[in-house]
This record gives C-alpha cells, sequence and structure tokens, in this order.
C-alpha cells in the first residue's frame, strides 16, 4: 500500500516535470521518499517542515497536492506563466506549508532553527512540535549551515531534525572533486548533532530512523544522513549529473514510466 | 544613542513577553542591564550575522517579536540575502538596530563603517528605515517599529540634541533664504553652520525612509528656490537622489547644492569629525556649500 503510493508519487513527479519542460528531476527524485515518509506518514499538526533546498520543490508540490494543500488546477499552471507554483518556492502563497521561499542554498537550517527555537522555549502549547528541515550534501558549502548547526547545538533544540539528502552531487560535480565531502557523520557529530544514518528510499528504513530520531531523550539537535540516488528509479538518470537540468524528450518519458513501473 | 535605545527597549522588552533581542556578541557596557531584566528572552546569537537574522525570521514567523542587534554593516552587508528573501519579501516584522550609521565608528576603520545602508535597504520592498537625529527620537522611533508588523531599521547615531516632538519630516528652523533638508544626526553640523552664516535658513530634518514632505517643505522651495541636501551617506541612492527625483517629478525648479560622503578622500583615517570634514560635512564645510547657494 505504502509502496504503491511511493511510485505512485514517482510517476506523478516525473509526468509533472516532463508536462512542464521542467528540470530538477535528479534533485526532486532523490528525497521524494523520505518527503513521502515525512509529511504523509510522521508530521502532526503544527510541526513545521522547511525545505532548504528548495530547488526540490516539484518533490513537495506532488506531495501536498496528494495531501489536498494544492489543487489539481494550481498543480497544472506549475512552471508556467502566471503560476502560483514556481520552480523554487513562492513567498506569496501556502505559507503554512512552505514557510519560507528557499532557493538560495544555506538559509533553511537557521529559518528552522528560529522556529524550532520559538516553539520549544517561547510559545505555550507548542513545545512538543518538532521542526523538520531537508538539506543537500552539496548545500554543506554553504558557511551558514555551520552557523547555524552551532546555533541549533548551543540552544539544544532538541526539537529540530535536519534531513539530509545525501545524492553525492552539486550544481557541477560529484561531491568530493568539488570541496570534498562536507556532510559526513563526523562533521555533524563534531557540531553538537545527534547523527542518525538511513538508506535513503527504502520506506521501512526511514520510518525506523524517524522513530529513532522522535524517541530519543537527548537534548541534542538531530541530524538523518540519508544515503540517496539522484535521480532516483529511472535507471538513465540515475547517478548523473545531467539530471540536475536535462527535461526529459517524449522517448525518455515512456521509459522513465517503464522504469518506474518496475520500482 | 545607543544608552537611549538601550533603555527604551528594556521598557518595550519588560512588557512585551514575545520580544525577542538579539545580539551578534555586541553590546558591551550597554545590554547587560537588559540581558539581566529579560534573561532566557535575550540572545547572544554568536559572531554568525547571517544565522542571526534568519533565526529572526523563523521566530517572526511564529508571532514573536525579534528585535536585532550588531554593529551596521555586520548587520545588513554580510546579510543582504537574508534580508531580502526571508525578511522584506517575505515581509516580517524582524527589527534591525545597526549601531555606527556612517562614519560613527571612526578610526576602527572601513570596515566598521556604513556608507550605503539607505540606498540597498530603501531599494527592498515593505521596510521602513530610521534615522534618528536627535538622543530624544529613540523612544517615539522603537514604538513605531514595534507597533509595525513588517521589517525596519534603525541606524544609531551619535547626538547631542534634544527636542520634545517627533516626526519623520520635521521643520526645524524657519527661513527664508534657502532650504536645507539633513539627514539625522548631521543635524548638529547643520545648525551650527547656519550660525556660522547667520542668515535667514529654512531647516528640515528627516528621520523616516520613505517619507512625504508636508505642503509647507514644498512652499518653502517655491519661496527659496535654494535646497541643500546633506547626508552621511554615499550619492547613489540616498537622501539626495530621493528629494531631486521628488522635486522632478513635481516639476519644482530650483538651484541645488548636495553634500554627501565621498568616502575616503585622502585615504587616511580618523574620527567620524575627521572623516565628515573631508567630505565637506562638518559645519565649516556646510556653511561653505550654504554661503555659494546664496550668492548663486
Amino acid at each position: 500500500m505504502k509502496k504503491q503510493l511511493h511510485k505512485k508519487l514517482h510517476e506523478k513527479l516525473v509526468t509533472l516535470l516532463f508536462n512542464a519542460k521542467a528540470g530538477h528531476i535528479g534533485s526532486s527524485l532523490s528525497c521524494l521518499d523520505i518527503l513521502t515518509e515525512l509529511m504523509v506518514y510522521t508530521m502532526k499538526k503544527d510541526d513545521k517542515f522547511i525545505l532548504s533546498k528548495g530547488h526540490a520543490v516539484p518533490a513537495l508540490y506532488v506531495i501536498l497536492h496528494y495531501l489536498k494543500k494544492i489543487t489539481t488546477k494550481e498543480l497544472a499552471t506549475f512552471h508556467m506563466d502566471g503560476t502560483k507554483l514556481p520552480a523554487h518556492p513562492s513567498s506569496y502563497y501556502l505559507a503554512k506549508d512552505i514557510p519560507f521561499a528557499t532557493g538560495s542554498l544555506g538559509h533553511g537550517l537557521s529559518l528552522a532553527s528560529g522556529i524550532a527555537q520559538s516553539y520549544k522555549y517561547f510559545m505555550k502549547g507548542k513545545n512538543k512540535n518538532i521542526v523538520y528541515c531537508l538539506i543537500s550534501d552539496g548545500e554543506c558549502n554553504e558557511g551558514q549551515v555551520w552557523e547555524a548547526a552551532q546555533y541549533a547545538s548551543h540552544f539544544q533544540l532538541s526539537n529540530l531534525i535536519v534531513l539530509l539528502d545525501k545524492n553525492k552531487f552539486q550544481a557541477f560535480g560529484r561531491i568530493e572533486n568539488v570541496l570534498g565531502d562536507s556532510a559526513t557523520k563526523e562533521k555533524w557529530e563534531a557540531f553538537g548533532f545527534e547523527v542518525l544514518e538511513s538508506d535513503g528510499h527504502k520506506i521501512d528504513d526511514i520510518q525506523s530512523s524517524f522513530k529513532n530520531a522522535l524517541s530519543s531523550q537527548s537534548d541534542k539537535p538531530k541530524i538523518i544522513i540519508f544515503d540517496t540516488v539522484k535521480g532516483h528509479g529511472i535507471s538513465f538518470m540515475e547517478n548523473t549529473l545531467a539530471s540536475h537540468y536535462d527535461v526529459l524528450t517524449p522517448a525518455q518519458y515512456d521509459e522513465a514510466l517503464g522504469d518506474l513501473n518496475k520500482l | 544613542m545607543r544608552a537611549e535605545f538601550a533603555k527604551t527597549i528594556q521598557k518595550f522588552a519588560e512588557k512585551d513577553k514575545k520580544l525577542i533581542f538579539l545580539t551578534g556578541d555586541l553590546g558591551y557596557s550597554a545590554f547587560e542591564n537588559l540581558r539581566t531584566s529579560i534573561q532566557e528572552r535575550f540572545i547572544n546569537a554568536g559572531v554568525a550575522e547571517q544565522n542571526m537574522l534568519d533565526v529572526a525570521a523563523g521566530m517572526a514567523y511564529t508571532g514573536l517579536n525579534p528585535w536585532t542587534y550588531s554593529i551596521a554593516p555586520f548587520l545588513i552587508l554580510k546579510t543582504v540575502e537574508q534580508i531580502r528573501n526571508d525578511i522584506c519579501i517575505r515581509n516580517l516584522p524582524v527589527k534591525l538596530v545597526a549601531n555606527g550609521g556612517g562614519y560613527g565608528y571612526g578610526v576602527m576603520g572601513a570596515t566598521h563603517h556604513i556608507l550605503e545602508d539607505l540606498s540597498i535597504l530603501a531599494s527592498f520592498p515593505n521596510i521602513k528605515l530610521f534615522i534618528p537625529a536627535y538622543s530624544t527620537d529613540i523612544e517615539p522611533i522603537v514604538s513605531k517599529m514595534n507597533k509595525y508588523n513588517g521589517p525596519s531599521y534603525l541606524r544609531l547615531g551619535l547626538s547631542p540634541l534634544k527636542s520634545s516632538s517627533y516626526s519623520g519630516f520635521r521643520n526645524v528652523q524657519k527661513g527664508k533664504k534657502a532650504t536645507v533638508i539633513v539627514l539625522g544626526p548631521l543635524l548638529k553640523n547643520v545648525l551650527e553652520a547656519k550660525s556660522i552664516l547667520n542668515q535667514d535658513i529654512d531647516v528640515w530634518v528627516v528621520t523616516e525612509i520613505p517619507f512625504k514632505p508636508p505642503i509647507e517643505f514644498y512652499k518653502s522651495i517655491a519661496y527659496t528656490k535654494r535646497v541643500l541636501v546633506v547626508e552621511e551617506h554615499v550619492l547613489h541612492g540616498g537622501l539626495g537622489h530621493i528629494i531631486t527625483n521628488d522635486l522632478i517629478r513635481k516639476s519644482i525648479k530650483t538651484k541645488f547644492t548636495h553634500i554627501f560622503s565621498k568616502r575616503y578622500v585622502s585615504k587616511l583615517y580618523g574620527s567620524q569629525e575627521f572623516h565628515l570634514k573631508e567630505s565637506g560635512l562638518d559645519a565649516k564645510g556646510i556653511s561653505k556649500n550654504l554661503k555659494q547657494l546664496l550668492n548663486g
């Protein structure tokens, strides 16, 4: 059942991007399973989610459509003139579910920390709510990520769970060839986080990593480092830099659907 | 003005439990009382200004009332993108309090000066800028910022002057020979220049951007046909540009002189007064420009 939903959302996402002639397919597919488990099966009312890697917003749109926060008519306007759903989130729409217009990397963890600190220390009745933030491994190049990591750790934002989509690629190369792996377990531990690791596509693994993070009694903020595949589910796109940019041709779209059918 | 600000914000913070004060590791011998008074709502966010402003944006999103503080360039230059994307376009009530407007940090050097803040910030949506001229302006300005449900910026300087009234665009002294418009605390030098010349000058002080001048201001220019703008900010995008744009749009013809910061004329460093003098923004430089305008 769950597996069927994951498959359906993969198909929906790829169709959305194909129809819109849009890119960022690889980066959206690498986090789709994580976001589905998070938003459909894990988050509670008044929990918050910040998508710091804003270029993966098509994955978020597809899930919010499934959750009836975005209408079918609205989703059909994605990427087009006059849309509320641009290729990086809007500042003017869906503020409850997409609190900030991300797209410039590095901002999300600070924004999420502000919400988490507010909930934990200053807002009555919200101290049980969790703030989630999805970042990417390439994004860990940004200095602000580490400013935020020090901050979240110092202020013991134990209600903050960072989800790291480690797909091993950034915009113009493999992470090890650009600045090296900025997203290691050791680095995040050194910055005072409780670090969990999980496969980013096996549903049971994702779910048990959420359970472990949520049941932790530690005062530390948590990070789950998800081992993911860029372009997950489409054979000719998996682990390629091109999947960050390329738009599917009709023949590729058919092939992609064939691949996804085997998921 | 920092001492007045510290006292005033403490008063507001003691009344409003949603007020959070974040500092970028600055405020030694200024904010100790505030810290003692509001305890966990006083946050030293460390030397990490980009993070501090986005934390504040996150807090404002949840309904808190965050005030942030640092030395002006660290608060608003290192963080231009956070201010634009997460505070101004998002229209959240994050308060930016910057110490050391213009050459305020003097011999500390160029890294500590801010001469471009109005140009950058006034080009962003929703934000209101406040440049107090009198030490007594702090309380009404903090009150306005606290009520405004959008972003705001406070440029703190030094001023020995006091006034019993407040308005964002004020007539300070009436006169008939020329109309002088001055930004914030440079009012002191303008008033000194006026007494050096002993002439009948109409003096206006601007402490808010954007502003809407009263009809008397335009009447003054129509009568004097001589305008002098004085500001501790570079030419581009400052008060002079705003005023000239307004006058041209209204087809008002006048003689016009503008004294602004020319950055580091001699490439030597010194006190705020030293740098103001180099740009002709001291009382003597202003009086010299004013004299030429009156005789022109």
